[in-house]
C-alpha cells in the first residue's frame, strides 16, 4: 500500500472549468440599453464567448507549473478564477483556503489611498490580523522596495512600483498556493531575481505555484510543467521545457503563415529587405530605420573589438495599436550561423506598454566582446506571448568586429596571464 | 512506513475557489480599516477636515430656519432644534444610501479581494456617514441644553440608530448590487433622494401636512424615524408604539430583502466591472 507523500498531495485541482462572460455592448449596463434588448434570452446564450473551454490540471505541493499562450488566451481568467474572482460557468477550481495572489488586471489598490494603507488592506484580505498587518508593514514595504513612498497615495505609483507592493505583502505569506498573473516580468532584473528566489523558498516548503509569463525563458528555467493556452482551451500541457520548445515551433510556423505573400512595401528595394526572404511576420506594425551607430552616434560597419555598439530603430504600429509588444535583437556570427547573443524586452524587465505611435528603440552594447569577424543582427517585433512576429528582419544587417585573432571562441572576456610567482 | 520519512504535513482540504473566505475575526478588523481610511481620505486633504460636515449641516440649518421662519412662518416651537434633528438623521440617511451606490462600482479593485464578502462594502458607507451625527451631537446637545429642553428621554436616542441603519443598510445593498449591472442606479439613486428631502418631514412636521395627505409622508418609514427622535428630544407627542413597530418591520424586511438580493447577484459582479 502506498503512503501519499506530502510533495504528491494535490494543491489545485482544475476539473473541466468552462467560463464565459456576458456580452455587453456600451449601452447594454444602461437601462435605456435594458429596456432596447429584443433579442430572446435563447438567442443570446447562443451567441456566448467562451473564455475558458474544459481546461483541467493538477498542481502538486511544491510543484510550479506556468501557464503561456497569446494575450486572450485566457491566462488571466483562468488565474482569476484560481483566486476567486469570479466563477466557473461550468466544472470547478479547487484550492486550499490559504491561496495568495498577485494579480495585474484590473485596479490593485485604492488609487486614492497611500501605499501603506493599501498594504495593510491587502494583508487583511490575504487573512492577517490587524495587529499583524501592522507588524509586518516594514517588512512588507522592505521587500517591495518602497520605503520613503509608503504616505504617497498609490495614484502616484508605477506600474512597477504598485506590482511589487502586492508581491511585498504576499512575500509575508506562507500560502499553500500561490497565484502570479505576469508579475514578476514588471519589475526590474533585480527585484525578479529576489522574486524568483523567494518564489524557489516557498516551493521548498511545499507552496504549489501556478503563474502566468510571457517569459518563455523563465517558464522553461522557473517552472515544472507548463500549460499552453489557446483561445481558452489548455492546447498542450507537460514538462515545461517540452512545451515551451513546441510552443515556439508553433510560433515560427505562425509567424510564416501570416507572412503576406506579395511584396507592397514600397521601400523593399532601397532597403535591401524582401518578404518571406530575409523579412517575416504579418506586417500589422514594421521596424523601420534599423541603424548601427557608435557610442558618438555615427553609424558604422566596423567596429574595433571591445568597443560599443548600438542597435538603434523604429516600431511603427502603422494604423494600429499593439498591446505590450516584445523586441528581440540577435547576434549571430556568420560562419558558423552561431548565435553569440539573443535577448528580448520581457526576459529583462521591460515593459513597452500600448503603442500607438513609432517608437523609437535603442539597445545600446557597451563594449563588444566577441572575437573578431562578421556577424548578422535580427531584430524583431512581436505579439505579448510571443504569439508570432509583427515583422522580423532576418540577417539583414551585418556588422564586423575588428582587431587581431589570435584566439578561438565566441568571446573574449577581460583577461590576464601569470606566470611564476 | 520507515521512521526516516518527513512526517507528512497535514494536506490542506481543498474547496472551491470562489468559497474561500477570510475568517470573521479579520472580518470585522477589515471593515474598521476599510471605515477609518475611508474617513481619513475624505478629510485629510481640506482645510476645516472633520469640521466639514458640520459646517455644512450648520450653513443649511440657518437657511432653513430663516426660510421658513422668517419668509414662511410655520409656526414651530424650538424651530432651528426642531429642524436640525431632522437635518442630521436625513443626511446620515442620504449620505449613507448615496455612497452605498456607489460602493460596489466606485471601489473596482475591492472585486480583487476575493475573499472579503462584498455586502461589507454597503455597510461601510452606511456605518462611515454615522461619525457625522457623532461630531453634531454635542452641538444639539448645547442648542437644547440653552432652550432649557434637556430631557432623560434622550438616552433612549440611540435605539433609533440601529433601526435606521438597518433601513439604510437595506436600500444600500439593493443600490449597490443595482448599480453593478446598470449604471444609471445612482443617478435614480440621487433623484430620489434629492424628492425624498421633501417628502421627508426634515424642515417640517407632520402636523403642519393636511390630514388628507398625511398617509402619504406616514408611508416613508423615515418620517417615523424622525419622529420618534423629535419625541424623545423635544418631548413631542410621539408616533405611537405600533407605527414605530412596523417601521422596525418594514425597515428589516428591506434590510432582509436588500441582503438577499445582494448575495443573489455578488457572484456576477466580478464578470461585469
Amino acid at each position: 500500500m502506498s503512503v501519499p507523500s506530502p510533495s504528491r498531495q494535490a494543491r489545485l485541482k482544475l476539473d473541466g472549468v468552462w467560463k464565459s462572460y456576458p456580452r455587453w455592448t456600451p449601452g447594454d449596463r444602461t437601462l435605456r440599453g435594458a429596456f432596447s434588448r429584443r433579442l430572446p434570452l435563447l438567442v443570446r446564450s447562443a451567441e456566448q464567448l467562451w473564455a475558458l473551454r474544459d481546461v483541467s490540471m493538477l498542481l502538486a505541493a511544491g510543484e510550479a507549473a506556468g501557464l503561456i499562450g497569446h494575450n486572450g488566451a485566457g491566462k488571466s481568467t483562468l488565474l482569476h478564477l484560481a483566486s476567486g474572482v469570479g466563477r466557473p460557468t461550468r466544472g470547478r477550481v479547487l484550492l486550499p483556503e490559504n491561496t495568495a495572489s498577485v494579480l495585474s488586471l484590473g485596479e490593485l489598490f485604492d488609487p486614492d489611498l497611500p501605499g501603506r494603507d493599501n498594504a495593510i488592506t491587502a494583508a487583511m484580505a490575504a487573512g492577517m490580523r490587524r495587529r499583524e498587518a501592522h507588524e509586518r508593514l516594514p517588512d512588507i514595504l522592505a521587500f517591495a522596495e518602497i520605503e520613503g513612498f509608503e504616505e504617497a497615495p498609490v495614484r502616484t505609483y508605477s506600474e512597477g512600483m504598485r506590482l511589487r507592493l502586492a508581491f511585498g505583502v504576499v512575500a509575508q505569506l506562507r500560502p499553500d498556493v500561490l497565484l502570479l498573473d505576469e508579475v514578476i516580468a514588471v519589475g526590474d532584473m533585480g527585484f525578479q531575481s529576489k522574486c524568483m528566489e523567494h518564489i524557489r523558498d516557498l516551493r521548498r516548503k511545499g507552496t504549489a505555484v501556478l503563474l502566468a509569463s510571457h517569459s518563455l525563458d523563465q517558464v522553461a528555467e522557473e517552472c515544472d510543467r507548463a500549460l499552453w493556452m489557446e483561445r481558452g482551451e489548455a492546447r498542450a500541457q507537460g514538462e515545461a521545457g517540452e512545451i515551451v520548445a513546441l510552443y515556439r515551433t508553433a510560433m515560427q510556423h505562425e509567424t510564416r503563415a501570416r507572412t503576406p505573400t506579395d511584396d507592397h512595401s514600397e521601400d523593399s528595394a532601397e532597403s535591401g529587405l524582401l518578404l518571406g526572404t530575409n523579412r517575416f511576420g504579418s506586417q500589422e506594425a514594421v521596424i523601420r530605420d534599423v541603424a548601427l551607430v557608435s557610442p558618438a552616434h555615427l553609424p558604422v560597419q566596423e567596429i574595433a573589438h571591445g568597443s560599443g555598439l548600438t542597435v538603434s530603430f523604429m516600431v511603427d504600429p502603422l494604423d494600429g495599436v499593439l498591446e505590450r509588444p516584445v523586441v528581440s535583437v540577435t547576434i549571430t556570427r556568420t560562419a558558423d550561423e552561431l548565435t553569440c547573443y539573443d535577448t528580448g524586452t520581457d526576459g529583462e524587465g521591460v515593459t513597452l506598454g500600448q503603442v500607438g505611435e513609432p517608437l523609437r528603440i535603442d539597445l545600446a552594447y557597451d563594449g563588444l566582446t566577441l572575437l573578431p569577424g562578421e556577424y548578422w543582427v535580427d531584430v524583431g517585433v512581436f505579439t505579448a506571448g510571443w504569439g508570432y512576429a509583427y515583422d522580423y528582419h532576418w540577417r539583414a544587417y551585418t556588422f564586423r568586429i575588428t582587431g587581431h585573432a589570435s584566439d578561438n571562441g565566441v568571446f573574449r572576456p577581460a583577461h590576464r596571464w601569470h606566470i611564476g610567482a | 512506513m520507515t521512521s526516516a520519512s518527513v512526517p507528512a504535513s497535514e494536506a490542506p482540504p481543498l474547496r472551491d475557489a470562489h468559497e474561500r473566505r477570510i475568517p470573521a475575526p479579520v472580518f470585522w478588523e477589515l471593515v474598521a480599516h476599510l471605515a477609518r481610511r475611508q474617513l481619513d481620505t475624505k478629510h485629510q486633504l481640506t482645510l476645516l477636515g472633520w469640521a466639514w460636515p458640520l459646517t455644512r449641516q450648520l450653513a443649511q440649518l440657518a437657511v432653513l430656519v430663516f426660510i421658513f421662519s422668517a419668509v414662511f412662518d410655520l409656526g414651530i416651537d424650538d424651530f432651528p432644534v426642531f429642524i436640525f434633528i431632522g437635518l442630521i438623521a436625513w443626511t446620515w440617511f442620504a449620505t449613507g444610501v448615496g455612497d452605498g451606490a456607489w460602493s460596489i462600482t466606485g471601489q473596482r479593485h475591492m472585486i480583487l479581494l476575493s475573499r472579503l464578502p462584498k455586502a461589507a462594502l454597503p455597510l461601510v458607507a452606511v456605518v462611515v456617514p454615522l461619525v457625522d451625527v457623532i461630531i453634531a451631537f454635542p452641538v444639539l446637545l448645547l442648542m437644547l441644553a440653552i432652550g432649557d429642553e434637556l430631557r432623560w428621554s434622550l438616552l433612549l436616542c440611540p435605539l433609533l440608530l440601529p433601526l435606521q441603519a438597518l433601513l439604510m443598510a437595506g436600500f444600500a445593498w439593493l443600490a449597490a448590487a443595482g448599480s453593478v449591472f446598470f449604471r444609471d442606479v445612482p443617478n435614480v439613486v440621487a433623484l430620489g433622494l434629492t424628492l425624498a428631502f421633501y417628502l421627508t418631514p426634515v424642515f417640517y412636521g407632520l402636523k403642519s401636512v393636511p390630514a388628507k395627505y398625511e398617509w402619504v409622508l406616514e408611508l416613508n418609514p423615515l418620517t417615523t424615524i424622525i419622529e420618534s427622535y423629535r419625541a424623545l428630544l423635544l418631548g413631542e407627542p410621539g408616533p405611537g408604539a405600533l407605527r414605530i413597530a412596523l417601521v422596525a418591520a418594514a425597515s428589516a424586511a428591506i434590510a432582509i430583502v436588500g441582503y438577499l438580493v445582494f448575495q443573489r447577484l455578488e457572484p456576477r459582479f466580478a464578470d461585469h466591472q
